[in-house]
């Protein structure tokens, strides 16, 4: 059987995490959500994958190419304009055979998550799971084992059963949802909401791995999610002196310097310069490139690739994006917080500070928890930052 | 790593087995080998790349065979451990990718009870094996064997007087392909893709047989499996352009990993003891052809402003024939695939004068690896578009940290401008990234260039050869004239030429010579050319005298030319896919000169 992967939107609310790549692009446990979901897939022996992708492409093109080194056979289908998931099947059609699966490339998922469905044989069905917060997804509501009804994101609480946006495909399916495209109805979901009342579509549980990151601070438990199954692998050159607890792993032709304490979970990349006297604490990832100086301690953060980080810095359940650089002392602690996307705001519990690609922070500067930093930013020293700063901003 | 092939059907079966290897020679390529079973049973194999094997290769008639390419893991490259292996009644020929973990134990059984081995491999064991259980139905002897065995192995078998091959997987890639009146078995899909686009997927633990009439799958129960086979919709071009137009786009969007993977390791020791730093010698002669040459340009600047070693170019083809001098610089050779024929000849040309030779090179074992004293491998993965993209990026990645380690060992560059320059070589991959996201605006740009007859590029300082790689690359792939000038230059002539139909194109980063640079470029400005300027994204003063302006991070003016370079290809290839220009393979040109 084949699958056809969906990721060809941008992921908006993710801002600035998605200014130069797809959603599904962004880095967890140092690896692209998408890499997670091609795992799982290739692990159930599904090794023909469709990838529909549009918005930055080419950033996934030149990670997967054809996939060979991921154990599967990728074929790319181009969305041009992002018009919604029951489009980016009709564009897919002409690749896959009369069976297939349909899989949202930016959730992260587990190979039982698949295989779940894989194992079911009763033809096209709709994999569901259960949420702790069900009212931003599509809540099903099922009766035996028959999907009769979806509300998106409702109102109330009407049941925690959700849609995972993966489903098993037949040709008359297809057809279907190709037909009830029109009046709005974009996607895969919104279309059914209207089919399922007319049509016997199964629900099949899962109790696998299904994570979603809708807004920037959900990174955070995706990476720490995501960190969670990674093995230990150590490369790289660790000094003496050096403490590791836990599982960690360190790439190739990184040096991690005297006095530096890691605990696991947490993974640092390739080619990395770390201490002397660095502390990372659990649930950290650490990119390719990354150079973090002495005394600086990083807690539950998901810091990408080729950011410096100057010494006497503490970050805690913070994201920096690619090419971050901190001149040093660095306050980006964790707290509650209200943080705003779109003009939303949203209450959180713990969270730290978000800041976008290729930012440059000079010395003792605080970023208040739940502030988003866009990308480029030039913040000077000494600086205070709180709320949201768009792209390329410049505060001194 | 290594790949396998079968074939079964009514062809001769030589020719197919030959072409469907090379297509899986990335998967190792030290030795190679052939069965073929006719009358009899007929085994050609030798050390060398599949090319090497054809060429050598007698005829063998028969329409069953199995082929493997061999990338050496246990029993070094050498004709006698290359596959396939024959058992000692000469009946069987295996051919096996993976590893057999047990086989020390399984060769003294084997050989206590009377067998032959003529290799050093795990692999020789397996057609031992097949031999003793072999009562007249290969398929049971091959199970049988299997069980015997640990670890893991995708292999394929032919008996003499036999037209079936049998083969089975576990953790090693294996698929079938189903042809009319013919049949297939292969490491990878892609080496099947000429002849059928039906595959059958062997699972794990499966094994299957396969005859001029059909496939018979079995699990590891010996259960037959009756399995829809899958229809490839891919063909063998886009399988390798992984979804990318061509092959110069798809290797110019891995420029930020070609860098990050150049640097690994080689960053961390710059200043650990090493021989060429230390080395006596008091100037050194960059060697190369082509884009290396523009390469060895830029490295030229580097190495003398970072060791302040006098430093010179020259040609490969002039060095070899020059008279030489009582000097003996250290010699430092450039050549993506260390196999052109130049640059080859120079390498020994600089050693029989008793030079240090030092090797940049893409290919690990190339012919100049063996030729020098010390090599360094830029990691850039193969390049298959003839205009070279990111091998050039590393080339210069491999000058620069030259450069580092000279200055280190010779005092001209202290610790900490060392671990300045180390932490902005580190970043290079996210300031390549932040160009290659700005590639919109560089396609626009090519509104300046498509319809041109001549375009004029000019640089100075280390960016004047970065100029003269821009203007070979849209020469190469456009087929538009291009010329790169060092700006000073302009006057001394090329400004005759200048008109409102003749755009420039100019690299104007804020060093030492921007003021030069601009009054350069409003000198042409005067004479109507239009002006493409590069120049840093906090620039001020490109905008009031260039028509359009393409920024980059702002980076050490020195690292400067990579960020350049990347846009410049990026504009070559814009432009020669608005022409509709072949651009992975332009007229008259090869990616590997092997001729003199």
């Amino acid at each position: 059987m084949k699958a056809v992967v969906l990721a060809a939107g941008e992921g908006k609310r993710l801002r600035p995490f998605t200014v130069s790549r797809p959603k599904v692009m962004i880095p967890v446990g140092n690896r692209p959500i998408l890499e997670y979901v091609i795992s799982a897939l290739v692990e159930n022996g599904i090794q023909d994958i469709v990838l529909v992708v549009g918005y930055r492409k080419e950033t996934i093109m030149s990670y997967f190419a054809d996939g060979r080194k991921f154990g599967a056979r990728i074929t790319y289908a181009v969305q041009e304009k992002q018009l919604g998931t029951a489009h980016a099947l009709s564009i897919a059609k002409k690749h896959l055979d009369d069976e297939f699966l349909v899989v949202a490339g930016d959730n992260l998922i587990d190979s039982r998550t698949v295989s779940d469905l894989v194992g079911y044989d009763g033809g096209p069905s709709m994999l569901v799971t259960e949420s702790e917060i069900p009212s931003k997804y599509g809540v099903v509501q099922v009766e035996g084992d028959r999907v009769v009804r979806i509300d998106e994101k409702p109102e109330g609480r009407i049941g925690n059963i959700i849609s995972t946006g993966i489903y098993r495909f037949n040709e008359d399916l297809l057809r279907a949802v190709e037909d009830g495209v029109g009046g709005g109805k974009i996607g895969i979901t919104h279309v059914l909401q209207a089919l399922v009342p007319k049509m016997d579509l199964p629900a099949v549980h899962t109790t696998g791995k299904w994570i979603d990151a809708v807004y920037p601070w959900d990174l955070i438990g995706v990476n720490a999610a995501a960190l969670a199954v990674h093995g230990q692998e150590i490369a790289g050159t660790i000094e003496s002196g050096v403490t590791i607890k836990g599982s960690v792993s360190v790439g190739a032709g990184t040096r991690i310097r005297s006095g530096t304490y890691i605990e696991g979970p947490a993974t640092i990349g390739e080619g990395c310069d770390i201490g002397p006297s660095a502390t990372i604490l659990p649930s950290t990832s650490v990119g390719n490139g990354v150079q973090i100086e002495s005394f600086s301690l990083l807690s539950n953060c998901l810091v990408m690739n080729n950011v410096d980080i100057g010494s006497h810095s503490h970050l805690s359940h913070s994201v920096l994006d690619d090419g971050v650089r901190v001149a040093t002392g660095l306050a980006s602690p964790a707290g509650c917080a209200f943080a705003r996307v779109e003009d939303e705001f949203f209450r959180l519990e713990r969270i730290g500070g978000l800041v976008g690609e290729g930012t440059e922070i000079g010395s003792g500067v605080v970023i208040a928890s739940g502030s988003i930093v866009g990308a480029g930013c030039r913040i000077g020293s000494g600086v205070r930052v709180t709320g949201n700063l768009e792209n390329k901003s410049v505060v001194v | 790593m290594c790949g396998i092939v079968g074939y079964s059907g009514s062809r001769q079966a030589v020719e197919i087995l030959i072409d469907a290897l090379k297509r899986l020679e990335y998967r190792g390529y030290d030795s190679a080998g052939i069965a073929v079973c006719g009358k009899e049973l007929q085994v050609y194999k030798d050390k060398g790349e599949i090319a090497k094997l054809q060429e050598s290769l007698p005829v063998m008639k028969g329409t069953v065979g199995i082929s493997h390419t061999r990338w050496a893991t246990c029993g070094r490259p050498s004709k006698e451990n290359a596959h396939p292996f024959v058992d000692c009644t000469g009946r069987f020929a295996l051919v096996h990718n993976g590893i057999i973990e047990n086989h020390m134990a399984l060769r003294r059984e084997l050989v206590a009870r009377g067998h032959k081995f003529t290799s050093e491999t795990d692999t020789e064991v397996l057609v031992h094996l097949l031999e003793e259980s072999y009562k007249g139905d290969t398929h049971a002897a091959l199970v049988e064997t299997l069980k015997k065995v640990k670890g893991t192995y995708a292999v394929a078998v032919v008996r003499s007087g036999s037209n079936e091959v049998v083969a089975a997987r576990k953790e090693n890639p294996l698929v079938v392909g189903l042809g009319v009146g013919e049949n297939f078995v292969a490491s990878d899909v892609t080496a099947l893709l000429n002849y059928t686009n039906k595959v059958l997927y062997v699972m794990d633990g499966e094994s299957a047989v396969i005859s001029p009439a059909g496939v018979r799958l079995f699990d590891e129960s010996g259960q037959e499996v009756r399995r829809e086979p899958s229809t490839i919709s891919w063909t063998i071009d886009d399988a390798e352009k992984g979804g990318f137009g061509h092959f110069m786009l798809k290797e110019i969007y891995e420029e930020p990993l070609a860098i990050h993977n150049t640097l690994l390791g080689y960053l961390d020791d710059i200043s650990d003891g090493n021989s060429i730093g230390s080395s006596r010698f008091s100037s050194v002669k960059i060697v190369a052809c082509g884009s290396s040459f523009h390469a060895a340009m830029v490295g030229k600047y580097v190495i003398e402003a970072l060791s302040d070693t006098p430093t010179t170019l020259e040609l490969a083809s002039e060095y070899r024939y020059s008279p030489g001098t009582k000097e003996l610089p250290l010699v430092v050779l450039v050549s993506q695939s260390g196999e052109t024929a130049d640059t080859l000849a120079a390498a020994r040309e600089a050693r029989r004068r008793g030079c240090k030779t030092y090797a940049i090179t893409n290919v690990v074992g190339s012919t100049l690896t063996r030729e020098v004293d010390e090599v360094f491998y830029t990691r850039a993965g193969p390049e298959i578009g003839v205009a070279a993209t990111k091998t050039y990026i590393t080339q210069l990645v491999a000058l620069y940290l030259l450069g580092m380690r000279m200055g280190i060992a010779r005092g001209t560059i202290g610790p900490d401008s060392l671990r300045s320059m180390r932490s902005e070589l580190r970043s290079m991959p996210k300031h390549v990234r932040t160009v290659l996201d700005n590639s919109s605006a560089i396609e626009e740009a090519t509104d300046m260039l498509v319809n041109a007859r001549d375009v004029f590029f000019i640089g100075r300082n280390i960016n004047y050869p970065t100029v003269l790689e821009g203007a070979l690359k849209l020469k190469e792939i456009s087929y538009i004239h291009a010329e790169g000038y060092a700006a000073g230059e302009l006057k001394h002539g090329p400004l005759a030429l200048l008109d409102a139909h003749t755009p420039v194109v100019a690299a104007c980063v804020k060093d030492h010579t921007y003021d030069k640079m601009l009054a350069n470029v409003a000198e042409v400005a005067a004479r109507d050319s239009p002006v493409l300027a590069i120049g840093f994204e906090d620039d001020t003063e490109l905008n009031a005298v260039a028509d359009r302006v393409i920024r980059i991070p702002k980076v050490s003016p020195i690292f400067s030319p990579m960020l350049i370079t990347v846009v410049l290809q990026m504009l070559a290839y814009y432009t020669a896919r608005r022409k509709g220009c072949p651009i992975d393979k332009p007229r008259n040109l090869a990616k590997s000169v092997t001729v003199e």
